[in-house]
């Protein structure tokens, strides 16, 4: 029992006079240094942001696909400009037939050809300047391209 | 309290001296507190950052210090409260049960490249691991840092009764392990 309280004694000894723990090299010298730079950070203010830095990334996603689009519309233009797209010519084409549309057409038209000659003549037409298209215009376009033939065996 | 500790306090309250009489209070407190939070954190890293919050506590708030106790009392209290907020941080972080902090301690100690302990030194060390944390805080300050238990009381807000209690529980336990130990 004596020696079981010895050997204790001596660990707590051991235990008290040495440090088994140490720190860093030169780690107090340069502790109030570190502390205080972290200190300073903490101090300083936070910068009250604008409404442009919010909106920062939007406007930039924006302006890209502007120039994208810029880029690619302008050397099109440049190198094409006859060249319409589909979508272009077809919204032509319905421009026109619209206009025809509500243009007079004389009642005895009607009497020589059918509604899908008439149709299919009108939409044949895409080229036809809308502004210069005349009744009499009209049916001299048809008599030229369309024979009596065709005008019999289509009634 | 003295009259230099006086001066300090009322520099320290001081916005012209302000900033040197803090330099002055981390100079002379800094090992103290260090070893004191080492021992109850083990982890050099885990002391070095609880050591700065404390620093950063004071100067914020150094101008709410009563001067009702010592600034070493006042010091010793933050300390002690920030090394038990981490220990309970890394308890609801991992959800660790309180043996579970012993095994997250033993860990530390045997993971610090800053312990040089030989075998019966780490031994010693993980019996005083396995006591509850305030047990081991008891034992800490009055075996290796000599506080008397009146100062120890200021400090951690406990009976010189009660720590006088801790402080013979945690012998028994200490005694237990090594000699478990020995056998």
């Amino acid at each position: 029992m004596k020696e079981k309280d010895e050997n204790i004694e001596n660990l707590f000894g051991k235990l008290k006079n040495g440090q088994p723990f140490r720190v860093p090299e030169g780690y107090f010298e340069t502790f109030a240094e570190r502390l205080q730079a972290r200190i300073e950070e903490e101090e300083q203010p936070h910068k009250k942001r604008s409404l442009f830095f919010y909106l920062k990334p939007a406007l930039s996603m924006a302006a890209s696909i502007a120039l994208v689009m810029l880029l690619v519309y302008l050397p099109i233009k440049k190198f094409f400009p006859a060249n319409q797209s589909y979508v272009t010519q077809q919204k032509s084409t319905i421009d026109s037939i619209d206009k025809i549309s509500v243009l007079p057409v004389p009642d005895e038209l009607f009497s020589y050809f059918s509604e899908g000659q008439f149709v299919s003549a009108v939409a044949d037409m895409k080229t036809i300047d809308s502004e210069t298209l005349s009744p009499d215009s009209l049916g001299d376009y048809i008599a030229a391209n369309y024979s009596d033939f065709d005008i019999i065996a289509n009634n | 309290m003295d009259s230099s500790e006086k001066e300090l306090i009322a520099n320290l309250k001081s916005a012209k001296y302000r900033e040197k009489a803090f330099q002055l209070l981390v100079k002379t407190y800094q090992e103290r507190l260090y070893w004191h939070i080492r021992k109850i954190v083990m982890n050099h890293d885990d002391t070095d950052d609880i050591l700065q919050n404390v620093y950063i506590k004071v100067w914020k708030n150094v101008d709410g210090f009563r001067e009702d106790s010592t600034l070493f009392t006042w010091l010793f209290r933050i300390a002690t409260n920030e090394s038990l907020s981490f220990l309970q941080k890394q308890r609801r972080h991992a959800v660790l049960s309180m043996n579970e902090v012993s095994d997250y301690l033993t860990d530390s100690l045997e993971s610090d490249v800053y312990f040089d302990g030989d075998e019966i030194q780490k031994k010693l060390q993980l019996a005083i691991i396995q006591l509850p944390e305030k047990q081991r805080i008891v034992f800490n300050m009055k075996y290796f840092d000599e506080i008397k238990y009146e100062e120890m009381s200021e400090i951690l807000k406990t009976s010189v009764g009660a720590l006088k209690a801790s402080f013979h529980f945690a012998v028994k336990k200490i005694e237990e392990y090594l000699d478990e130990d020995h056998k």
